[in-house]
Parts: structure tokens; sequence; C-alpha cells
């Protein structure tokens, strides 16, 4: 185990390193530079700007830009923000936070919902609860996420007004409420969005949950275990269910690049302050260093949460383990 | 079981959304002004602030020695507002000796004194700070400090805008907070992100990506504000999305709206729709004189000016105004915007006549001599690309109507829709036949030399348009010391640049912000959203619950 979690570990390192290059190489080749993406920055004299490239080192050339962007990555400097004037990790640190909480609300939604419903469907093939539910979940699947986090914003946003339609706090009274109602106030501004970004994987997963107990529910150790006198909750959690994950759990580390790319969308639609929408606007403004950043820690999370997915894996079917 | 934990779990949200350590507005000045905007500010340092966000909100923390009054007039003396300075005199030509407000206190209680303002005026020069308000701020000789509240400013010539360009770029700046900051570092210094001001609304906190929160100062030299709070609140940059917080209630102001938002507000009991005024904005279609291809050579088509005067003449720009700005929009009639002092001046228009815009482009031997639609000459077709930037729905529409236009005459115009730096880039390095521009922010004519004369060239005249009597009138028309002189020489100049039809001047937008219908006093000038805020009022009768929260 410890062997294969460390040449997991030496690829992720590897794929970090190249999607790191790539998207500096990419950035360097886009047309304008951080110094002159707006209007505004046009009547600042031209001399000022070339003096500005040279004291931010953009007049170099491209390679030496990168190895002292690597050297500075390695001591743990992420570079400038020429968009924020401040560190590009500072921009990243006020970010991240949100887009974590977004990505796992999102992934309980995803797999609690799909799993549940994917469970309820297997245990009812054929039913008309099961062909409701198949049409529903075929139905979400096929929704562009951004078509449906405008249509829930309209619906419980503006025609309902039950739930708040931006950003992850009420900036008028959210210092003065007390910590639980911080806490409450916070889940309000999560739902929409968490529920939108998870809706769509949610059907995947239900989908994939459903195929997957049909499988199970049929073996001959279900039969056993009903012969034996188990109740039907014991028989479907922890004999039909626990089987039937391991396909669901390859979903999961499939996921989590799925919902880095939502989590772009979504935080546009429902102005979530995370790191999709830091993203966008820095790749408009050329902030060099804060697309990197962020891409580099994009690469991770999904490089993690990949090798996550192969260590449940391999926890949960002990095949894999003799195998290997 | 199920049911107690579904008991207790409900008890447990009851109490959450009743346990608020709410303090009340205690007393009349309350209210709370959520603006939405598309993205929020890059930094809170004025010098190196850029944009309309940033600019509103520094607007209200930070203040000027003085002020445009609501007609934006940059020449009229008694037209200018008092702000850190309680008076000023003209000692002569060269120099104004403003007076400050002894009452002016910085936000941590520090007076605001001339040393504050000597400082300001070298941060603002200084070639390390990069500041884009730093060409007009050369125009000052010096700034001498003769006491601790008395300051003169020193010009290098007499003209007319002395006065407009002493108060109107620089946001005065604490010296004592600032002046042991090297040069270099100001703009990354962490001020910039928790600013203290003199303005008549205190900083309070910065959510990165999500609101701007500022309170007003109640001991503020000036008058107090009429709203306790202040917050932007960024809405994504997706503009459904801002539009569906707006009619929801979500917030109280955004900062712009499109023609069917507009529409919209006229049936909404909750949100109306207030004009910047007066508009600050026009928009043109400029030709490039320069070959794209080699720059070292002149336009194969618009470097001949009769042809550019057909095209120009043969636009129905009213037409393509009313269908994209309504029946209010305004059709430019030179590189002036409404802002402007001099608009509506008596200089040389080019009509619209798109019979003799056919009857020219004949004369100029263009026919279509093949039978495919365009019109052509020695082999060439009558044939240009414009750039647009994708970013603008309002440039894009009137592209496709002037498109529209032109091929009727046998003109054809194929519209490149470019993401925005792309058309920066190519608008810098005079790679395009024609450029959809836009210039705005600045209500004093002195704009035009930034972009109609050979100084320009390297700045914002993109289309390297040159005319050595437009930069000769231009230079008398800044040198005029009083103003029907000026108005007399920029009427010259603007008609000399129309004669010469180096763009087809469309339209002076008039942008327009959506604004909660119950807050009163309400008007919005046209250089930014915030210049009147506080004179804003939520009547008591009229309050919403945010309204009567206390920061």
């Amino acid at each position: 185990m410890h062997r294969f979690v460390a040449a997991r570990l030496l690829q992720a390192v590897a794929i970090v390193f190249l999607v790191g290059t790539l998207t500096f190489l990419l950035l360097q080749l886009a047309p304008g530079d951080p110094l002159s993406s707006t209007s505004s920055s046009l009547l600042v004299p031209r001399t000022v700007v070339e003096q500005q490239r040279r004291a931010f080192g953009l007049d170099r050339p491209i390679l030496e830009q990168y190895v002292r962007y690597l050297g500075n990555l390695a001591r743990g400097d992420f570079g400038y923000s020429y968009r924020e004037h401040r560190p590009a990790w500072h921009a990243i640190r006020d970010r991240l936070p949100n887009t974590l909480l977004l990505a796992a609300a999102a992934l309980v939604v995803t797999f609690g919902l799909g799993i549940g419903l994917g469970v309820a469907q297997g245990l009812r093939a054929g039913s008309r609860v099961d062909d409701v539910l198949s049409l529903v979940s075929l139905t979400v699947y096929s929704t562009p996420v951004f078509w449906l986090g405008i249509v829930l914003l309209l619906l419980f946003g503006e025609t309902l007004r039950w739930l708040p339609v931006s950003g992850a706090t009420d900036p008028v009274v959210y210092d003065q409420l007390s910590l639980l109602a911080q806490a409450w106030d916070r889940i309000r501004h999560l739902t929409l969005p968490a529920v939108t970004l998870g809706a769509i994987g949610a059907a995947a997963t239900a989908r994939f949950q459903r195929a997957a107990m049909l499988d199970v529910i049929r073996q001959d150790f279900i039969r056993t275990a009903r012969a034996k006198g188990l109740a039907e909750r014991t028989v479907v959690l922890r004999h039909a269910l626990r089987n039937a994950l391991l396909p669901v759990i390859t979903l999961f580390g499939l996921a989590f690049p799925l919902l880095l790319g939502g989590t772009v969308l979504v935080e546009t639609v429902f102005a979530w302050p995370g790191m999709g929408k830091l993203t966008v606007d820095a790749i408009h403004g050329r902030d060099y260093f804060v697309v990197t950043g962020a891409a580099v820690l994009a690469a991770v999370m999904v490089v993690l949460g990949n090798l996550l997915a192969d260590i449940l894996y391999r926890v949960l079917d002990p095949r894999t383990r003799e195998a290997a | 079981m199920p049911r107690i934990c579904a008991a207790l779990i409900a008890g447990v949200l009851a109490t959450a959304c009743v346990a608020e350590r709410i303090a009340p507005c205690p007393d009349d000045w309350c209210g709370t002004a959520v603006i939405a905007t598309p993205a929020e500010a890059d930094v809170l340092f004025p010098p190196s602030t850029q944009g309309d966000i940033g600019r509103s909100i520094i607007d209200l923390v930070f203040t000027r020695l003085a002020d445009l009054g609501p007609d934006l007039n940059t020449v009229d003396p008694t037209s200018f507002e008092p702000r850190l300075a309680s008076s000023w005199t003209r000692e002569d030509s060269l120099t104004i000796v403003f007076s400050l407000n002894p009452s002016a206190r910085w936000h941590d209680g520090a007076p605001v004194t001339a040393e504050d303002v000597a400082f300001t005026y070298e941060v603002y020069r200084d070639s390390l700070v990069g500041s884009p308000a730093r060409p007009r701020v050369l125009q000052i000789a010096g700034v001498d400090v003769r006491d601790p509240h008395t300051v003169a400013f020193r010009f290098p010539r007499a003209y007319l805008e002395q006065l407009f360009d002493a108060v109107y770029h620089m946001w005065i700046l604490p010296k004592h907070l600032l002046g042991a900051v090297p040069r270099g570092e100001l703009v990354s210094h962490p001020f910039g992100r928790n600013p203290i001001g003199a303005g008549p609304y205190r900083f309070v906190r910065w959510r990165a990506g999500e609101s701007v929160e500022l309170v007003a100062d109640s001991a503020y030299f000036l008058a107090r504000p009429g709203l306790r709070r202040v917050i932007w609140r960024s809405t994504g940059g997706d503009m459904s999305a801002a539009i569906t917080q707006l009619f929801s209630g979500s917030v109280d102001v955004l900062t712009y709206l499109p023609p069917e938002a507009v529409q919209r507000t006229e049936t909404s009991d909750e949100i109306r729709a207030i004009a910047y005024q007066p508009s600050t904005f026009y928009s043109y279609l400029l030709f490039n004189f320069r070959d794209p291809a080699d720059p070292t050579r002149p336009h194969p088509l618009f470097a001949d000016r009769a042809l550019r005067r057909a095209l120009a003449v043969a636009v129905d720009r009213a037409a393509a105004v009313r269908a994209v700005d309504g029946a209010d929009g305004i059709v430019a009639d030179g590189p002036v915007s409404p802002a402007m002092w001099i608009y509506g001046a008596e200089y040389e228009r080019l009509p619209y006549d798109a019979a003799r815009g056919r009857r020219e482009l004949t004369q100029l031997g263009w026919r279509d001599s093949d039978g495919d639609g365009v019109l052509d000459r020695y082999g060439r077709r009558l044939s240009f690309s414009i750039i647009v930037p994708e970013t603008s729905a309002q440039r894009r529409r009137f592209a496709q109507i002037i498109q529209e236009q032109f091929k009727s005459l046998g003109v054809e115009m194929r519209i490149t829709e470019l993401d925005f730096n792309t058309f920066l880039q190519r608008a810098e390095t005079g790679r395009f036949d024609v450029f959809y521009g836009s210039y705005g922010g600045d209500p004093s004519p002195a704009s035009i030399s930034e972009v109609w004369t050979r100084d320009a060239i390297g700045g914002f005249n993109f289309g390297s348009y040159v005319n050595p009597d437009v930069d000769h009138a231009v230079r008398t028309a800044l040198d005029a010391r009083d103003i029907e002189t000026a108005r007399g020489r920029w009427t010259d100049a603007v008609s000399l640049i129309n004669g010469d039809a180096p763009a087809i001047w469309i339209s002076c937008t008039v942008p327009k912000a959506g604004v909660h219908r119950r807050f009163e006093n309400v008007s919005i000038r046209g250089d930014n959203l915030t210049a009147t805020l506080p004179l804003w009022r939520v009547p008591t009768a009229r309050r919403l619950p945010r309204d009567r929260y206390d920061n």
C-alpha cells in the first residue's frame, strides 16, 4: 500500500508540474500582458509602462521568467498579482476556502442524493417510481449547469424569494450575527450553488448506482442473506450497497475535475467568491501568477481526489489489494 | 426518534435565525445602499486605482480639494464645490492658493494639513507610482506649503483649466500614514486594501471577491452623509444574474442597466432607472490611416480623405442610435461628449446624406464592375473589417446596423469580434482597418488632445491620425485664457477633425443605473456613480429591514 501511494504521489508531482508549465507558457503566448489589459492603462505613459515591465521582469525572455517562477514557487512564493496589487497567494488564499466549501457541498449532493436515488431505483426497478426518477435524472443530466443555475436562481431567488441568490454571506447583516446564525446564513447562501453544481453529478451517480444495485441485488450472497432471515434494511445497506458502491467510487475520482470546472460557471451565476471566478477574472486581466497558481492548486486537488478514490477502492475491494 | 431529531434541528435553526446581535441604527441617519458591481475594485489606493468601481469607492473614502458641480463644467470657477479646501484664490495667472478647511480630519483622527496635499502631488507625479493621472498632474509645476492650512499650486503657463487640473485628478492622501513608504511599494502596500481617507465614508472591510463595506463618517466636516452604510457587492459578472438580484431585492443599485432592463423598470414598483448626467461618453468607428500589414505605408483605403468623408455621410447614425439606445439616445457629432462645456458649439458637422455618399463614391471611381454587390476600383473591392470587443453588446449591435447600411451602398464591412485583450492589443499595434472605439470619463475638452493629435500616437490615437492644423488648433485652445477664446479655438479644432473624418462618430451613450425607489434625492453625475451619493436618503417610512442595521 505504501509503495502504491508513493508511486501515485510521484505521478501527481509530475502532473502538477506539467499543468503549471503549460499554463504559464500558454498565458505568455496569449495577446496582451498584465500592464496593458485595461483601457485606463493606456493613459499611463508608455515610458512608465516599460519601466514597470522591467521592474516586474516582464521584459525578460519567457524561459528566464519561467525558471525564476519555478525558483520562487519552490520557496512557496506564488508571484505577484498585478490586478490586485498584492502577493498572488493572498488573492488565492482568500478564495480557496469558499471553493473548497462549495465543492464539498456539491460532492455531498452528488453522492448523497445520487446514491440514495440510485438505491431507491435499483430496489424498485421497473416500477413507476423508477421510471419517473429515471426520466428526471436523465433530464437533469442533459441540462447545462449554467442554465440550471439561472433557472434555480429565477425560481427560488426572484419568484419565491426563499433563498439568497448571490455571494457566500449576506454582507448587510453577517458580521452582526451570532456564530450559529452566521452558519445558517452560510448554509442558505450555499444551497443554490451547491445544488446546481451537485445536481447534474447526482443524476449521473444515480444512474450508475441503479445499474450497480441491479447487478448486486441478483447475486447469490444477497439471496443467502435474505434466507438467513436478516432484516431487509440490513441486507440492502450492509450487503448490497457496500458491494454496489465500487463503481461509484470510480466516479468520485472523476467528479473532482468536473466539479472544479463547474465551479467557474456556478460561481459566475451566483457570484460565489471562489477560485473559479478569480481565475476567469485573472485570465481576462492577464494576471499571470494568479492563473498559474490557481491551475497548480486545481491540479493538486484533482490528483489528490483521484488518489483518494484509488485508496478507497483498494480499502473497499480486497480483490484489488490481492491483485497488487 | 426521527421526529424528536427533526424538532431539535428545527429548534436550533429557529434559534439561529433570531440569535442576532444586531445593533439597530439609532437615529435619523439610517439607510443602507447595496450596490451591485460586475467585478470588484483592483486596489483602493487612489493614484493607482483603475476602473469605475474602484473610483466610485475611493470617491467616498477620500476627498479632493474641490469637486466639479453637477454640470461637470471644467472652466467656470463658480461651478466648483469646496471639499478639503474651503476656499481658493488666484494669486496671479500662474498660482492658485487653497485654504484648507481646519475641521477636516482623517478617519484616524489626525488633521488634514497642507503637508498632505504637497505629499499627494509628489506621489501622483512620481513615475515609480505610475498613476494614470500623471500626465495631467504634470501640468502643475509645484505645490508649496505656505502654512499648515494653506497650500499654493504653481503652473508653468497660464491656461483656463488650471483649477480643474489642480483639484480633479488627485484625491488627497495621508502623509502621516504613507510618507515613510518607498514610492515603488505604495501600490502594493496593505493601505490599498484597508484605506484611511478623509471622505464622507469610512472604510470598514473588504471581503475578497464578495463585498466592500463603508460606513458614514458621522463627524464628516462638510455634512453628514444621508445613508449610514454603503456596500458594494460583486455580482459575478453575469448580467442576467445581476438583473435578477436587483429585481429580487438582493441589491439596491445596479451600476449599469442594459436597454431591456431599463424597459422593465417602467413597470416595476421597486426599481427605477437613473441616467448618468451629463454623459461623458462618445463612441466612434475609427479609420486606420496606416496599412495594418505594413504600418510604414498609408492604408490602401482610409488614407483617402474623400473616401472617409463619403462613408461618413452615408451612415444614418440617427436611425442606428434610435435602434440601439432608444428614443432618448444622443447622436455624436464629433469627438465631444455632452459633459464637455464645448458640447453643442457651432463646429462643422458632416450631415447624413446617403445619396451624396453614393455619388461621391462613384466620383471617386468606386463601381460594382463585376456585379458581386460590392464596389471596386482598379481591381480592389471596397471591403474591410471592423474589430469590436465581444464584451460590448451595444457596440456589436451598432456594428451590425452600420454593416447593413454600408451593404446597401455596396460597401462590405466584416465584423470581427475579439476578446478585450486581443481587441486592445490589435488597436495598440495598429492591426485593424476600422476600430469600434469608445471614449469617456473625462469631462474636459483637453481629452481631445489625448486621442486626436500627433502626440497621442502610442496612446489613444490608434488610427495614427495626423493633421498639423488640428495639432496647432488644439494647442492654442489648451493655452486660451478666457472661455470665449477657448470656445472659438476648440470649435476650430473640432471642425478640422470633423472635416477630415478620421472616424464616424456614432453615439453619446447615456448609461443608466437601476436604483431602488425608496431612496430619495437621487441623481448620478456623469463621471461617477457615487459623486452625489452622500446626498441620498431613505425616508423613515420607506425603510427596509436592512436600512435599520447599524454596522
